[in-house]
């Protein structure tokens, strides 16, 4: 097959599940994927500088476009489901020597429906139909599951500072490890009367004051509300004497995770057990379910699909299930397809005005075309 | 470029620095079209293309691959690098030219000491501002590198040509990563170090670039600059 027929086969299998072709723009303001993932993702984004100075980017993929123009039309009070599909040009500074920096993505978008291990399983094997129809064969599957670590910190029952700290950090690239082992620091002495206030207003007096005696002056963006805040947050982690012993092993055991993906919803549930985390168990039943009828939908690809704790994580936008399907000839770093959940993205995209369930997945064409071995 | 390309800062401290230390290997400078030209010769190491550069410029170069060997700090070494240390190949460094990349934050901020304070600071901020974390800076690689490996990436970049330690003042950014040799100028700008803020501790360098066209007169050139300076790793011509 030629690159062109493998972009038809797989654009005929998402066309016909009834989705709506759409071909967004291709430039974006550098803010939306900047101030979504974080300057992370900036060593990849294609930038540039318009006449005015302003920052654009070439889409780095077309989730982002196609997100962008869902959340616009249900913040102007659209409503309903929608389900989009595409074939079309993104564009990345290359990870590795030889990845091209334009290459296209043939791929399916769908917002607002439930969001259910069905749902989670239907965009998988809808992805595989078309993996299918593009005549590969792929040799493994990579699963994960972003709602994983945040379920077991929440059931954790740790101080919101800390629990938030942790989840933040397990997106990053530098992990939770730090974290977990970090002494907590006590508040200095001047600052008490400060965190003693009985009003924002008097603790904000009090904040100025231990300013003035310590003669600093108050510069930067963040109000004296913010600091003060922050100052809490630093006093309840302190009380709470830092990371406890069963959160390091929690988030060992966690990390250990990285097995066949049918068992990954029972050794998920011996750490729970074993640490007595009962309210993780919708999130790992969400798994189990989904293990099942991706099983039920496509029994030959069991063997292959494999699940790990940490996979995904630094996948800037998703939250939930995911995956990457590796074909032959390729490193593990270049699937020829993927997808997954983003239920939070139409929120951060619009400012929280609008709100959706979303879920998609992606055929890498130029990478079908490398698997398939060159002129096959 | 057959013959050496060879470069040291055009001016300043730096300057001087780096002509006493070719001089003390037995390798004095003279500078062509006197004091404000930027054009010199070497003496003691055969025919060899002498240029006076600025220290960003030399970094860059050896980065490239367009100047074989020069002086200049570690510090733009390790930012201009895109692949780190694979790009370039420290040979001595001086002693002179040190200074600290770090990260500073208003001392205002007492509630931030660490990075990880940092990180959870830029979180709150983006909740009550949405918009992140402005961090000024001129090192833009070296502050992605190290922001990430400490899991910070709440914040975004903003580049700085200059007198980055106001930016906290002006409102341009919160948060700055810059060079400091003593601290005293961040102290006068009302910004304190992180205690783990220290990205890189800089000094001014002999450096060679592993990407740069060696042939027969570079490396013959280079041979008699490393034993006239008395440094004796083998290991530097070989993997050349």
């Amino acid at each position: 097959m030629t690159h062109a027929a493998i972009v038809k086969a797989a654009r005929g299998v998402f066309e016909a599940s009834g989705a709506t072709p759409v071909d967004p723009a291709y430039i974006m303001p550098s803010d939306i994927p900047l101030e979504l993932s974080g300057e992370a993702v900036r060593a990849r984004l294609c930038v540039f500088t318009d006449h005015r100075g302003n920052e654009m980017v070439m889409r780095p993929d077309l989730t982002l476009p196609v997100a962008g123009r869902e959340a616009d039309r249900l913040a102007a009070g659209g409503s309903g489901a929608a389900a989009y599909c595409y074939a079309a040009e993104a564009f990345r500074l290359p990870a590795a020597p030889g990845d091209p920096m334009e290459f296209t993505q043939v791929g399916f978008e769908w917002f607002g429906q439930e969001s259910t291990p069905y749902e989670d399983a239907e965009a998988f094997a809808l992805v595989h139909e078309a993996v299918r129809a593009c005549d590969v064969l792929p040799v493994a599957i990579n699963m994960g599951d972003l709602a994983i670590f945040p379920a077991f910190i929440d059931a954790l029952g740790l101080p919101r500072v800390t629990a938030d700290l942790l989840k933040r950090a397990f997106r990053q690239e530098g992990g939770v490890r730090a974290l977990v082992e970090a002494a907590p620091v006590p508040v200095e002495e001047d600052l008490v009367p400060t965190l003693e206030a009985k009003t924002p207003e008097a603790a904000e007096a009090a904040f100025r004051t231990a300013l003035a005696a310590r003669g600093i002056p108050l510069i930067g963006t963040r109000s004296v509300a913010e600091i003060v805040s922050g100052l809490r947050a630093r006093a309840a982690a302190q009380s709470a004497g830092g990371a406890p012993q069963i959160v390091r092993e929690v988030i060992g055991a966690l990390a250990g995770v990285n097995c066949a993906a049918a068992d990954a919803a029972d050794q998920l549930d011996a750490i729970a057990a074993r640490h007595r985390l009962s309210k993780a168990t919708p999130a790992i039943e969400r798994v189990a379910r989904r293990m099942e009828l991706i099983r039920d939908m496509l029994p030959d690809l069991k063997a292959i699909c494999r699940f790990r704790s940490g996979f995904g994580r630094r996948f800037t936008y998703y939250d939930g299930f995911l995956f990457e399907t590796l074909g032959p000839n390729l490193t593990d770093r270049q699937p020829i397809a993927s997808g997954g959940r983003y239920d939070g993205l139409i929120a951060g995209l619009s400012s929280g005005r609008a709100a959706a369930t979303a879920i998609g997945g992606v055929v890498r064409p130029d990478r079908v075309l490398r698997a398939k071995g060159r002129g096959a | 470029m057959s013959r050496l390309s060879l470069a040291i800062p055009s001016k300043g401290r730096l300057k001087e620095k780096s002509e006493e230390w070719l001089a003390g290997a037995g390798f004095p400078v003279t500078q062509i079209g006197g004091e404000r030209g930027y054009q010199a010769a070497i003496e003691g190491l055969g025919d060899v293309d002498m240029r006076l550069l600025s220290a960003r410029e030399i970094a860059q170069g050896l980065v490239e691959g367009s100047l074989h060997a020069g002086i200049t700090g570690e510090d733009l070494l390790h930012d201009l690098a895109p692949d780190g240390e694979a790009d370039f190949r420290v040979v001595e460094r001086l002693g002179f030219g040190g200074a600290d990349v770090i990260v500073a934050v208003p001392q205002a901020w007492v509630d931030v000491d660490t990075m990880a304070d940092l990180e959870a600071a830029g979180a709150a901020f983006r909740k009550a501002h949405h918009r992140r974390l402005r961090v000024a800076t001129k090192y833009m690689r070296l502050t992605r590198r190290f922001f990430a490996a400490r899991s910070v990436g709440e914040y975004r970049l903003v580049e700085s040509a200059g007198a980055t330690e106001a930016a906290p003042t002006t409102g341009t950014a919160d948060v700055i990563v810059d060079i400091t040799s003593t601290g005293a100028t961040l102290r006068a700008n009302g910004l304190k170090i992180l205690s783990d803020g220290l990205i890189l501790k800089s000094e001014a360098a002999v450096a060679i670039s592993p990407h740069a066209a060696w042939n027969g007169p570079a490396k013959a050139s280079l041979r008699t600059l490393l034993a006239g300076a008395d440094i004796t790793d083998r290991d530097i011509l070989q993997n050349l």
